[in-house]
């Protein structure tokens, strides 16, 4: 027996491959739907993997560093080092801001880390470590910035030397590395024209700048420049330690807020890209809903076409069977194309978008799964027409 | 039969190339793929190590010129920038009535000094009167011992001349307690002058004026500066490195100083003075760099990056710092050994100022390391080794 | 009993009640085989009913019809003798129709091939089976052609090749020269005779085609339902 569906498809393969490369670019679409809700959870992830840490010490009663706000003094991580259990400790900055580079600009999250400490990104593409104390900035590649390169971060410039990949904030906003003093001046300095002004208020304070007390006015504008705060601290335990543990002791003792990388991926993942993720799974089903439509309507148009063939076919003896798997497996064919165009223009289109787009082979398995499912569904309908048809039909027009 | 032919080939090849794109897809994007790698040797090279830090210009000498005791401002002979020798009077006090205290004083002495005529007269008068009283009780006594007079009138006259002795020693008295009245008011005239000269407020040393805190009129109390001054040949940048970077901080090590004004001009220095005390705080080591050639028109306050060269090391085992990396607490790198990876814990020493490290212990020349990566690296991931990564 | 094609006191009533139509009324047939008989009447007289019965794709209401030696239909004994009509369809009758209705996306061997096929023979068996008939039907030339390819007569003769395929008793042919001119059309009844001969099938052949009526030897009218059969010219083809 040969195969109907086969020659049919041979026979009229422009057509069917067309009408496969059109469904691939929507089961595409929708595998990249899929890799944009991945790639969220992925920039999570490794957000919580480059930083390092098994504790995030930030102020009490915050859920920062990435989903709040969170300040505390820069010398509590002396305090935590000194727990039982810490094997590091070490503070960090986080601050989105543009980073101007020429005239262009680039939308970052700014990490000020101390080297060889948790916050340091753990491999580079390209260049070297930071080797300075200041100006130096390691950058993700996704910034567009090259080794050499000077960009400026509020009034200093920075000389990238390093570059480093998938290193995003949880909004998918590359990182640049600077070290943690640069880092605190430039997320707490003020441009110019506020300093001056406030020291101009402070100058028109009488409590503050008294005539018999020289030096006090210097004195008070010292000490309101001087920035001794930082975002959060990032702790790695001992070998043998609990981080759960550890971080129970720093709330309990150091009235600060610590969590856990399983509490962290819980904010970051379940609340922070919550809505987001909700949003893309409705657009995800609706693209579904809208594939397995688009692929019911073409196989039961194509059925339609045949409808006399398959009176013919059914006049001469040809089985119920042959004719419903003749459909399924055309059916199945135009999915297989689809799905086979889907991925690879995925796989192809992906790099382009401006944020982290993962595809994972399990969701591609997954979604082979849906695209088959869906079109042994859609196929139904397609062959209850058919079977409907009566061969008496192909008898006297 | 062609067409069909041509057909059936067209199918299968559209179809190869869908597989092929597929596959390539799914080693692109998948685990599949081997993630492309840079390597390096590690080697023996000499290592310059060098210090970094940032600075800002001060000066060595600097001098806060005010008055010594409260006043109001009377007047301010130079301005900020202008260059004053040493002794040049920059300032003076509203001296208020010192003047008329300084004449009072004069008068005061010059009547001392009449005081001290008059006492002198008087000392004179009175041993005149004493001669006399003596030349009178002598004879008088010889009278008395030739029985010419009576007894008391030996004793009136010998009386006399008691008191006129007593006379003379009232009016020497007098005359030093005018000489001593002078004396004392000649040194309160002397005071009230230096008072005075104090009031002229007179550069210290040879500087330029950089701060001009008090204009004429405006009150001042004691230790407040009118005028501020720095010794212009004084320039040195205060450096501040951080204490980890900091070992093999010394004075005497060459520095490369560039100016914020000037960043693409490198002037040379030297470590004059290294701290003792280093601030707990910012966690710092402060040093001060003095310019070999000090620069013209440099400011006060302008912000500099220095670089401290240390001596090479000669024939380290060096290798690119960007191989080093964290895993479980140590610090190591990947070895690639033909096709296996494995993580070894090494040591590491100075930092070149190229970015290159010296290890110290746990690898050996020749050894070839993972310097650039894709991803995080494991003991199972497949490498391609590649002489620039796609990327970057 | 003998072989060919024994319709007996067949009747089909379309609907029931007051609506219902009688579009056969107790029909007798009989057609030997290696015959090819015309049946001849005017739209609407119950030819197509009567071709549906016998290709059993209706079912009649009363009667009795036997093809190739085998009662196939007996209303008396309770209607179909088999419940696969299909490959009754498949293994006793060949059906040509106005039309070619050859399945475009098969070539020519194998719309003829596809017969046997269904009938579980092996590929290679049927395409040979195939070529002998196109052979015989003198398209071999076009074995590999698609059947958009063919040209109306060449169309033809392939559905001839066809509904020989599986060597049915019977051959059901449906107006199949409308569409042809009369040089072509009197070409394809030549064919008819020759293959019914040849190979001892009964044929009946649907038409009101002026041209080829002359051709039969034995003719059935239609109309309103009931045949008259009347002998024909039996004029030889030139």
């Amino acid at each position: 027996m040969i195969s109907l569906a086969g020659r049919d498809i041979l026979h009229s393969w422009g057509k069917f491959v067309l009408t496969g490369i059109g469904l691939g670019l929507l089961i595409g679409a929708t595998l990249t739907m899929a890799g944009v809700y991945r790639g969220m959870v992925d920039d999570a992830q490794v957000l919580l993997s480059n930083s390092g840490a098994d504790i995030w010490v930030v102020q009490k009663d915050t859920q920062g560093p990435y989903a709040e706000a969170s300040n505390i003094k820069d010398d509590v991580y002396r305090g935590v080092r000194g727990l039982p259990g810490v094997a590091q400790a070490a503070n960090v900055t986080y601050l989105t801001m543009q980073v101007q580079q020429g005239t262009r600009e680039s939308r970052v999250m700014v990490v000020g880390f101390e080297p060889g400490q948790p916050g340091e990104p753990g491999y580079l593409v390209a260049g070297r470590r930071l080797l300075r104390g200041h100006f130096e900035a390691i950058a993700d590649v996704k910034t567009g910035f090259r080794l050499g390169e000077r960009i400026r971060i509020r009034r200093h410039d920075y000389e990238v030397v390093g570059l480093t990949q998938r290193t995003v904030s949880s909004g998918g906003d590359p990182m640049v590395f600077i070290p943690l003093k640069d880092a605190q001046e430039a997320q707490f300095l003020k441009d110019n024209d506020a300093i001056i002004a406030d020291r101009a208020r402070t100058a028109a304070n009488p409590a503050l700048n008294r005539p018999g007390v020289p030096g006090l006015l210097d004195a008070v504008n010292a000490a309101q420049t001087v920035n001794r705060s930082v975002n959060a601290v990032l702790v790695k335990v001992d070998a043998g330690a609990t981080p759960a543990a550890v971080a129970q002791e720093i709330r309990r003792w150091k009235h600060l807020q610590a969590y856990t990388r399983e509490q962290m991926e819980e904010i970051l993942v379940a609340k922070l890209i919550a809505t987001s993720a909700k949003q893309i799974g409705m657009f995800l089903a609706i693209l579904t809903v809208v594939s397995a439509a688009i692929v019911a309507f073409i196989i039961y148009t194509m059925t339609l076409g045949k409808i006399r063939e398959i009176a013919v076919l059914k006049l001469i003896g040809t089985r119920n069977r042959s004719i419903a798997g003749m459909i399924l497996q055309q059916a199945l064919g135009l999915g297989l194309i689809g799905f086979v165009v889907g991925k690879i223009s995925a796989t192809l289109w992906a790099p382009a978008f401006p944020k982290y787009v993962l595809l994972e082979n399990g969701d591609a398995l997954r979604a082979l799964v849906v695209v088959m499912l869906v079109c042994t569904l859609a196929s139904t309908l397609a062959i209850r027409a058919a079977l409907k048809v009566d061969p008496a039909e192909a008898i006297g027009g | 039969m062609k067409t069909l032919f041509s057909r059936r080939s067209a199918f299968i090849l559209a179809g190869i190339a869908l597989l092929g794109a597929f596959a390539w897809g799914m080693a692109r994007s998948g685990p599949l793929a081997p993630q492309q790698v840079i390597v390096a040797q590690v080697q023996r090279a000499d290592l310059a190590p060098a210090l970094f830090g940032i600075g800002v210009v001060e000066a060595r000498r600097s001098y806060l010129v005010g008055p010594t005791s409260a006043g109001r401002v009377r007047r301010v002979a130079v301005d900020v920038g202008e260059t004053v020798t040493a002794g040049q009077l920059l300032a003076e006090m509203d001296p208020v009535d010192l003047d008329q205290r300084l004449s009072a004083t004069g008068a005061a002495a010059a009547r001392a000094a009449k005081a001290i005529d008059t006492a002198a007269a008087q000392l004179s008068d009175s041993l005149a009167r004493r001669e006399v009283a003596a030349a009178n009780a002598r004879r008088y006594d010889d009278l008395g011992k030739k029985g010419f007079v009576s007894s008391s009138v030996t004793e009136g006259k010998s009386q006399e001349l008691k008191s006129a002795s007593a006379q003379v020693a009232a009016a020497e008295a007098g005359l030093a307690g005018a000489r001593q009245d002078l004396a004392r008011l000649d040194a309160e005239r002397e005071g009230a002058r230096q008072q005075r000269a104090n009031l002229r407020l007179l550069a210290p040393a040879d500087g330029v004026v950089t701060a001009r805190d008090a204009e004429p009129g405006s009150t001042v109390v004691a230790g407040q500066a009118v005028l501020r001054l720095v010794a212009a040949d004084s320039l040195w940048v205060r450096l501040r490195l951080d204490q980890q970077r900091a070992a093999g901080l010394q004075v005497g090590l060459p520095a490369e100083i560039v100016l914020r004004s000037r960043p693409g001009q490198v002037l040379a220095g030297r470590v004059a003075r290294v701290e003792m005390l280093s601030d707990s705080v910012t966690e710092e080591r402060i040093a001060q760099v003095s310019f070999d050639a000090l620069p013209l028109d440099v400011s006060i306050g302008e912000m500099s990056e220095i670089t401290l060269r240390l001596p090479a090391i000669r024939q380290a085992l060096v290798l690119p710092s960007a191989a080093l990396r964290q895993r479980e607490g140590k610090t190591g790198v990947w070895v690639r050994a033909g096709d296996k990876l494995s993580f070894v814990a090494v040591k590491p020493g100075s930092s070149g100022a190229d970015g290159r490290v010296q290890i110290l212990e746990g690898l050996k020349a020749g050894d070839e390391v993972i310097v650039h990566s894709e991803r995080e690296i494991g003991e199972q991931s497949r490498i391609r080794v590649v002489s620039a990564l796609t990327a970057s | 009993m003998d072989q060919g094609i024994h319709i007996e006191g067949l009747s089909k009533r379309y609907g029931a009640g007051d609506t219902a139509v009688d579009a056969l009324k107790e029909v007798n047939m009989s057609i030997a085989p290696g015959e090819v008989v015309g049946l001849v009447g005017p739209s609407g007289s119950g030819k197509t009913t009567l071709l549906k019965c016998l290709g059993a794709v209706i079912e009649p209401t009363r009667g009795r019809m036997t093809l190739g030696g085998e009662v196939i239909y007996d209303h008396a004994e309770g209607g179909w003798k088999t419940k696969d009509l299909r490959a009754l369809r498949r293994d006793r009758i060949g059906f040509i129709f106005q039309a070619p209705y050859l399945i475009p996306f098969l070539d020519v061997t194998d719309n003829v091939a596809l017969l046997p096929m269904l009938a579980g023979r092996a590929n290679a068996a049927s395409r040979a089976r195939a070529q002998e008939l196109l052979q015989a039907l003198d398209v071999a030339h076009r074995a590999k052609a698609q059947p958009s390819e063919l040209s109306g007569g060449e169309q033809q003769r392939v559905s001839i090749a066809r509904a020989l395929a599986n060597q049915p008793p019977v051959i059901l042919a449906d107006e199949p020269t409308a569409p042809l001119d009369s040089q072509r059309a009197l070409a394809v009844m030549r064919i008819l005779n020759q293959m019914a001969s040849q190979y001892q099938t009964a044929i009946i052949v649907v038409t009101h085609d002026e041209k080829i009526i002359p051709i039969f030897k034995r003719i059935y009218h239609i109309r309103d339902g009931r045949t008259v059969e009347e002998a024909g010219e039996g004029r030889q083809i030139s």
